[in-house]
């Protein structure tokens, strides 16, 4: 039965990486929860491990020890299978980079995660267009992202996150290569589906100014958390 | 345009257009060459070689004779079922370049013993029997030549002179005779023996070959030695074969052909090979990132790795149409040009069979070791790589 609540937790997480014949730990003891529906903004130095919480929740990198649970599910125990179609029914990523495949249009890339749910072609395409409208992008329906500014190539990665109606997205610095004016967009964006829609949303951010739109802010340091901070208006 | 996994397919083939161009050129070459010498080995085997008949020639070689006395002997022994001889006239038709297949057979015997080859009209045989002169001529020939029942024709024998020293033989056309089969080479006449042999100045009564139709069940590798015992001591020493066994022999005179289109096509497929699979590969490596986007949306490794080899099996068979394609426009011009060397030279079900056998074993092939590294590649690498 499909779990009501969707916390994320990590308990005693270890997760090491190999350089050369040793291996350097990032994580030793890692234990956090993420409530369902939290918006979480999560900064701190290259290499204190910020996009490795966001490959472990997501389920795109494994524990070495500990466990990862989010609604009940322990994902160390699923086969690859099992986390490949839990992932593309929970989890929306957003990227940096946008990562958008160039040969395809802007509603393609939003149809693409469709292409593995039971949708019939009509409902794919009746769905992908109120995700474009939701994102601002009725209008660049049949754009190619070469013919799209930064900021909407990154609302096309947002829409394509969201098109299977994940209940968590994992967006990594997705302000990150874009203008302080496309930035803002984006993070209104962000907020508008942590508040309206109810999505869980943990962000890994450099940039201290797109942690306002955030419920809470965590500061990671070599593995460890040594700060958080909550919003005033969360 | 709806997006479905084969738009996906068609997107990932279009996006370097010159690329993919390219390669199905370099397959289609491929498949050229193998069409093309496949069908020449055919046409020189011939496709109705079979392998119950027997063939009795000399055992000193090829332009050595042997008696027609042998006929009766060979005929009495157990296993034999019918026998007809062979005298090759060894002809031309008006220059010395345009040699024409021609030999001097007992009619009715012949027709008996490749009667699964050739399809012989009483009426054509009755016509011939009525005229010392006559030839029948294959299908094949008499288009070549223009040649039709009722016309008269002058062979010269390079080596058969007639009494007197003259070496040009008239004769009659009085039918024109088919192959059991498209492939059956029928570019050859057929005279009367018993004219031939009293009108030949030298070698009367001698022959090249005799045709051997063995009885149903009969062991005809023991028959092949006993009529080689047979004449073990005599002074025109046989060897019996198989009739494929004969037409191999025959043309490796000239070069092993089947071992020539062997290491062709091996050498032109395994380059080709290792174009497309080096190809494919740097293809896939190009992508690595989009790989792991699909994973990280939820396409599992599976359908990745049907989606590759999808790509491959489209571009190999865009290159076998294009290769058979060239191959079915090239054939008819090859096979009127080479008709007097490679007779029954066609584009055969069986060559595009093994065409597409060969299209789709290399297609897993190249595409098996791209698939294979899309499939294990880690999300969390790929999304590393730009």
């Amino acid at each position: 039965m499909t779990p009501v609540s969707y916390d994320i937790e990590l308990t005693g997480v270890y997760k090491s990486y190999p350089l050369g014949k040793s291996r350097i730990p990032i994580f030793e003891d890692l234990t956090m929860t993420i409530p369902d529906g939290d918006f979480l903004a999560i900064m701190g130095p290259s290499g204190s491990g910020k996009s490795t919480i966001l490959n472990l929740i997501g389920g795109i990198d494994t524990v070495d020890g500990g466990h990862v649970s989010i609604g009940g599910t322990m994902l160390d125990k699923m086969s690859t299978r099992a986390l490949t179609r839990w992932r593309s029914e929970v989890i929306g990523f957003v990227f940096q980079f946008y990562n958008l495949m160039p040969m395809l249009s802007a509603a393609q890339n939003v149809e693409l995660p469709l292409l593995l749910t039971d949708l019939s072609a009509s409902e794919r395409r009746e769905r992908v267009h109120t995700i474009l409208d939701i994102v601002g992008l009725a209008d660049r329906h049949d754009h190619l992202p070469s013919l799209l500014s930064g900021g909407q190539q990154q609302r096309v990665g947002i829409a394509r996150a969201i098109a299977s109606d994940p209940r968590i997205l994992l967006c990594d610095e997705p302000t990150g290569d874009l203008d302080r004016k496309s930035a803002d967009e984006i993070l209104e964006l962000l907020q508008l589906l942590n508040t309206k829609l109810g999505k869980t949303i943990i962000m890994v951010t450099h940039d201290e100014s797109s942690t306002r739109v955030a419920k809470r802010t965590v500061i990671l340091d070599k593995g460890r958390f040594v700060s958080e901070e909550i919003a005033q208006c969360a | 345009m709806r997006l479905s996994p084969s738009l996906l397919i068609r997107q990932n083939l279009t996006r370097k257009l010159l690329r993919s161009i390219l390669l199905i050129l370099c397959i289609g070459v491929a498949f050229f060459i193998f069409g093309v010498l496949s069908s020449f080995r055919q046409g020189f085997e011939g496709a109705s070689s079979q392998t119950s008949r027997l063939v009795v020639a000399s055992k000193v070689g090829g332009n050595e004779t042997l008696p027609l006395s042998y006929l009766p002997e060979i005929e009495a022994l157990n296993g034999v079922s019918d026998v007809t001889h062979i005298t090759r006239l060894r002809a031309f038709v008006g220059n010395e370049r345009n040699i024409v297949g021609a030999n001097a057979v007992d009619l009715e015997s012949y027709a008996r013993v490749y009667a699964d080859a050739y399809a012989f009209d009483p009426e054509m045989l009755r016509a011939a029997d009525a005229d010392r002169t006559a030839i029948l001529v294959g299908r094949t020939l008499a288009a070549r030549m223009g040649w039709s029942t009722g016309d008269t024709v002058t062979l010269t024998s390079f080596m058969h002179a007639r009494e007197g020293g003259d070496r040009n033989w008239r004769f009659t056309i009085a039918g024109v005779f088919d192959g059991a089969e498209v492939t059956t080479d029928t570019s050859f006449l057929l005279a009367r023996a018993d004219y031939f042999h009293a009108a030949v100045m030298r070698n009367k009564n001698r022959v090249d070959l005799f045709g051997i139709q063995p009885k149903p069940g009969t062991d005809t590798e023991a028959l092949a030695r006993e009529i080689d015992a047979l004449y073990a001591n005599s002074g025109a020493q046989t060897r019996t074969q198989s009739e494929t066994a004969f037409m191999s022999a025959f043309l490796e005179q000239f070069a092993n052909i089947a071992l020539l289109v062997r290491l062709i096509v091996g050498v032109a497929f395994a380059t080709i090979l290792m174009i497309v699979a080096n190809t494919m590969i740097f293809a896939i490596r190009e992508r690595t990132l989009e790989i792991g986007v699909l994973k990280v949306l939820g396409f599992s490794g599976g359908r990745i790795m049907r989606i590759v080899l999808a790509e491959t099996l489209v571009l190999f068979a865009l290159g076998l149409c294009l290769g058979l394609s060239l191959t079915a426009a090239v054939i008819p011009v090859l096979a009127d040009a080479l008709q007097s060397v490679v007779p029954g030279l066609y584009l055969t079900p069986r060559v595009i069979a093994t065409a597409v056998a060969l299209a789709v074993g290399f297609a897993l092939a190249c595409g098996a070791l791209p698939s294979i590294n899309a499939l294990r590649l880690p999300i969390a690498a790929a999304l590393k790589h730009r």
